[in-house]
């Protein structure tokens, strides 16, 4: 799908989502899981999860977008890409207030991408790199003149993503250390009401939303429950509807999916398109050698990961990239190196090959594998692969470290040989793929890029030009040729395509009708009580 | 008497004792009965007891709950008996020295305890484990560092209360030197209470180890009870077995290691063993 | 002097030895802090999901990570000693407001467990020592030592099961119903409804404790000359007992109980974790892993200065139990 489409898409969907639906009840309390407790709730600074949990209902974006990923409407009404991709001008929504009762402007959009987006934000540099400026012709126009066509731009315009943030509190301020930091304002469909720390944050419905008769709830609050099973044992007892990410621990999901009250649904994550994949490092021994990556790749029992683990949530991955970028044309079918349950003797035949010849006891290489600390299931996929390996004449002490030792380790020292991550692939690759593979990518000392110190020319050529290519064709091209590429270098070998889990109560309605799912705005999500 | 003798008669310590001996045994001999590694993926997944060949069922990998146990038996009472064996020598040693001479040395060993004690003794085992690395050794030295002020504080209540009673007066007296009263006269006096809690506290040993694999902060590559109930704790809804029967290993051992303490106690107790 | 003046000299005295302890834990944990590999700023970046390094050095920078160690312990003990705890640069907050939300509920929880663990193991020790080697002493026994020694996470999640789940008497976890928002009484029964779940579990550990430690000091007290000497007067067993026996025997359950005051602070973290109780316990494990070394120090310095104050109670209590230990 080019720019243009993609806009025309948009304006379909205009259409659908004014469309008022029937049934709904106005009222309730909503209880949802927010799980770890976050650090902060600025998401203008930080795409931390549990952030993402609360903040999007109080901050608005520019667009939402439905769960085909089409444009949805949000604070900008429509959006028009010209012809040479290079002018992007948005039609703001009138009428819209702050929670503090100032109204929104264009000024406020300009503020937010050019100071504050592009300045402080994670991944805002990344995905506004080619805006240079933004004009305001009036209160209600925005338009954005780009160095160069950004076609992944406007799948990073939701409030998740790029929160629309106000001009008239922030400007002038530190924006890492400022008032709203902790008690946000917006224009969204919650107002924030009080955190606190290690119990509770509390939303309440913002009367004056723009968009009529919304949201339905009468007030969001998101519990901070550390105990897996205590989280699991809350929502039993009816103490909290909702759980996104992981809160109810997959071994549960299964157990509560049979029971009359709850449902787990595997919606509203196609925006963040997770996987669990290796990383290697290519620098020292043992890994400078492809041959052991390649056998490590092809020695994973991926299915029995999936199966045994996660208890069948998830995709055997199958190469570079997601099998979800298939509907963007992106993904390429049938590459080697990636069988979907482990492959020993192909393993073993390849590391002979290398020369890779075992010793004495029958070792060929040996050690240690880090695994990230977000989690039991990690370590048992640890404690699976160090079994798994032995095989092939592979040993494998595990090391275990909690976060800040983890990612200094792995992204600051570059002190390790293999690790098992997850990272989110997003939208597009521009925005998920490229940090683990491009040359520009190796950032010493900045968290989740590319660690593996991989580095080929050929394949950062093709990333530039993909990044730009606004030809659907050619672009499904070009990325047929660098999974080609990687999945016969291996820097990084994937696992698998994870799949997030909702648990929620069956009275909780509408709420994945987002792409974002739970870090969607859920001013359409309502209570049958 | 003999200390065996008096140790005999009672007879819940000596089936503390045969069950401490079986479980030590068990644990030098796991590699006879599951010669394969217990971290290997042994089967069916989360097999129930008795089935697929698990006498005691299977975690989510596949792992055999009972040859963990047999594996688990050395590491679980090692870390406890280390941990305690060092806390008590610790304790002991600035507890005496604190209770019996007073003053200025009371009052810097007890300034020192005391720095200890101030700082959440949980908190304090996570935080050494954390910087020194999950491993057995750096679990054995978090908690036997969080472990050995309240033996301190103990024996020096001890000493204190009884540096004035008749019987160390009067060993004074006849010109006994500190040494030998502290060791031969007090010492065996207070012993009771330092046994209670020393026996309490390899339980507790094990039981901390249960707690930071709980937390995450196990030895990934070695197998210990802690290590199965970490690993089978989200299980329990599911599959019950996978950290009941760690579980219950760890509640077998603290009840036998306390029916030894307790007999010991008995035994080593001057004041029960004239009264009998 | 009067026995009133020479108490409150000592008590001032030992106050003014408390600073130096303080001053030391601060100095200690704050060297072993350093020996922690990342800091606040490695967490703060993993979590955003990515920073640059300019980003970053720029952090450390405000954070004032970027002095030399001796700069930054001389900043926080100068702060501290104008009573400023800092300022938790993840939080966004002043560290001493964090605290003091925190310690409410903290102090609940202690509170409650001291009281009901103390209370029945007094209590049970009294009955099993009186009742030496019958099946009396023999249940009490057993029965402490099962509490003991099953894993508190395991008791917890069984008594959420049992108690939330299946019986719906309690609810499953937190300090309040947040979906509510009670006020008044009716909030003070909610807190009430909440607390008792984690009390017991956290008790139940505790009570093996005192139960043994009673037990095994009335039987020593039991066999001392002062009893021989009483009953030889011919006081009565009973009052021999529980006025004689009993108070002497109070003595290391005392010593205990004001050891057992720092360990519960840290020693909830399970408890907190598997209730989701809002508990310093858990504010200083959360800290720990994100690096928030004001806060940790903190809470640390907290707990120190509460344990300071018990003890010092202790010791006076004891001088009270027992005559023969002068307060010096």
């Amino acid at each position: 799908m080019n720019l243009r489409q993609l806009a025309a898409a948009s304006l379909a969907a205009l259409s659908l989502a004014v469309a008022p639906a029937l049934a709904q009840k106005a009222g309730g309390t909503m209880v949802k899981i927010v799980q770890p407790e976050p650090p902060s709730l600025a998401s203008y600074l930080s795409t931390s999860g549990p952030i993402g949990l609360i903040a999007p209902k109080i901050y608005d974006g520019l667009f939402d977008y439905d769960n085909d990923l089409n444009m949805v409407p949000a604070l900008a009404t429509s959006v028009d890409v010209s012809e040479d991709g290079k002018t992007v001008t948005f039609k703001l929504r009138e009428g819209v207030t702050w929670h503090d009762g100032e109204a929104f402007t264009s000024e406020d959009v300009q503020f937010t991408v050019m100071d504050v987006l592009k300045v402080v934000h994670p991944r805002g540099p990344n995905s506004f790199r080619e805006v240079t400026s933004i004009d305001t012709p009036d209160d209600f126009t925005a338009v954005f003149n780009l160095a160069n066509p950004a076609p992944y731009m406007l799948r990073a315009l939701s409030g998740y993503e790029s929160p629309i943030v106000p001009k008239h509190l922030l400007e002038g301020k530190d924006l890492r250390s400022n008032e709203l930091v902790n008690s946000p304002v917006g224009t969204g469909a919650f107002k924030f009401v009080e955190w606190r720390k290690g119990q509770f944050i509390r939303l309440d419905k913002n009367e004056n939303y723009w968009k009529e008769g919304r949201p339905y709830l009468d007030r969001i609050v998101g519990r901070i429950i550390p105990d897996a099973s205590t989280r699991t044992a809350a929502m039993e007892n009816g103490e909290v509807h909702y759980g996104a990410y992981g809160a109810i621990p997959n071994i549960d999901a299964v157990r509560l999916r049979e029971m009359p009250d709850f449902g787990v649904t595997t919606d509203g994550y196609s925006m963040i398109n997770p996987m669990a994949l290796i990383e290697f490092n290519t620098r020292k021994a043992p890994f400078d050698n492809p041959a052991l990556r390649k056998a490590i790749s092809l020695v994973v029992d991926r299915e029995f990961l999936i199966e045994n683990i996660w208890f069948g949530y998830g995709n055997p991955a199958q190469s570079a990239l997601s099998s979800n970028f298939k509907a963007a044309g992106l993904f390429a079918d049938g590459m080697p190196n990636y069988p979907a349950g482990g492959d020993v003797e192909a393993a073993i035949a390849v590391l002979d090959e290398a020369g890779l010849a075992p010793d004495a006891n029958g070792v060929r290489a040996e050690f240690t594998l880090d695994l990230i600390p977000y989690g039991e299931d990690w370590r048992r996929a640890g404690e699976y692969m160090k079994q798994a390996l032995q095989p092939i004449g592979v040993n494998v002490e595990l090391r275990y470290e909690d976060v800040p030792t983890w990612i200094k380790r792995i992204y600051s020292d570059y002190d390790f040989q293999m690790n098992v991550n997850y990272f989110y692939q997003l939208p597009d690759p521009v925005l998920g793929v490229h940090r683990h593979y491009g040359t520009d990518q190796i950032r010493q000392g900045t968290a989740f890029v590319n660690s593996s110190g991989y580095s080929n020319p050929k394949l950062d050529a093709l990333l530039s030009a993909g990044a730009v290519e606004p030809d659907a064709e050619k672009r499904s091209e070009i990325y047929a040729d660098v999974q080609k590429i990687l999945a016969e270098e291996l820097p990084v070998a994937n696992i698998f395509e994870m799949q997030f889990l909702t648990v929620y109560n069956e009275k909780l309605k509408d709420h994945a009708t987002s792409a974002l799912g739970a870090y969607g705005p859920f001013d359409g999500a309502w209570l049958d009580e | 008497m003999t200390f065996w003798k008096l140790f005999a008669r009672n007879r819940g310590a000596v089936a503390g004792l045969a069950i401490l001996g079986f479980i030590a045994i068990m644990g030098t001999t796991a590699q006879l009965f599951f010669p394969a590694d217990p971290f290997s993926l042994a089967g069916k997944s989360m097999s129930p007891p008795g089935e697929n060949g698990f006498l005691l069922g299977s975690d989510s990998l596949g792992r055999d709950v009972a040859a963990g146990i047999a594996h688990g038996a050395k590491t679980s009472l090692l870390i406890g008996l280390l941990a305690t064996l060092v806390a008590v020598l610790v304790g002991v040693v600035m507890g005496a020295l604190a209770g019996y001479y007073g003053g200025w040395i009371d009052n810097l060993l007890m300034r020192a305890t005391e720095m200890f004690q101030t700082i959440p003794s949980f908190i304090f085992a996570i935080l050494l484990v954390a910087i020194m690395k999950p491993s057995i050794e750096s679990i054995v030295i978090a908690i036997a560092v969080v472990s050995w002020p309240a033996v301190a504080r103990l024996v020096r209540g001890e000493f204190l209360s009884m540096r004035n009673r008749e019987f160390v007066q009067a060993c004074h007296t006849i010109g006994m030197s500190d040494m030998r009263i502290m060791l031969r006269e007090i010492l065996p006096n207070c012993l009771s209470p330092v046994i209670v809690i020393g026996s309490l506290m390899v339980a507790t040993a094990i039981l901390i180890e249960s707690g930071l694999a709980f937390l995450g902060l196990g030895d990934p590559n070695i197998m210990s009870w802690g290590f199965q109930i970490g690993a089978g704790r989200t299980l329990l809804r599911s599959a019950w077995w996978v950290c009941t029967f760690p579980g219950i290993a760890i509640l077998i051992t603290v009840l036998a290691i306390n029916l030894v303490g307790e007999g010991i106690n008995d035994a080593l107790n001057p004041r029960l063993r004239e009264r009998s | 002097m009067s026995h009133a003046s020479r108490r409150i000299r000592y008590v001032l005295k030992r106050l003014l030895q408390a600073i130096p302890i303080v001053l030391a834990i601060v100095i200690l944990n704050f060297f072993l802090l350093q020996l922690a590999e990342g800091d606040a700023v490695d967490v703060l970046a993993g979590e955003a999901g990515s920073a640059t390094p300019e980003y970053m050095a720029e952090l450390r920078a405000k954070f004032g990570l970027d002095q030399p160690l001796p700069v930054q312990l001389a900043v926080y003990l100068k702060n501290v000693a104008m009573l400023d705890l800092g300022y938790s640069f993840r939080h966004e907050m002043p560290v001493s407001e964090l605290i003091f939300d925190r310690l409410f509920a903290t102090m609940l929880l202690m509170v409650s467990t001291i009281l009901l663990a103390v209370g029945f193991g007094v209590l049970l020790g009294l009955v099993a020592a009186t009742g030496l080697n019958t099946w009396r002493d023999t249940v009490i026994s057993v029965f402490a030592l099962i509490t003991y020694a099953t894993p508190l996470f395991w008791v917890g999640l069984m008594l959420i099961v049992v108690f939330s789940l299946n019986l719906g008497w309690f609810p499953t976890s937190g300090m309040e119903n947040f979906a509510m928002f009670y006020e008044g009484w009716d909030r003070v029964f909610d807190i009430a409804r909440h607390m008792v779940l984690p009390t017991i579990t956290l008790s139940l550990f505790y009570l093996a404790l005192y139960t043994r430690l009673m037990r095994a000091s009335m039987l020593e007290q039991a066999g001392q000359d002062y009893v021989t000497t009483a009953r030889a007067k011919g006081v009565t067993e009973r009052r021999i007992m529980f006025v004689h026996v009993l108070r002497n025997a109070l003595l290391p359950v005392v010593t205990m109980a004001g050891v057992q005051v720092g360990a519960l602070i840290g020693g909830s973290v399970i408890v907190e974790s598997v209730f989701a109780w809002p508990g310093l316990g858990m504010l200083a494990f959360e800290a720990l892993f994100s690096r928030d070394l004001n806060l940790l120090l903190g809470i640390f310095l907290l707990s120190a200065v509460l344990v300071v104050a018990v003890n010092l109670v202790v010791d006076i209590v004891y001088s009270s139990l027992d005559p023969r230990i002068e307060v010096s």
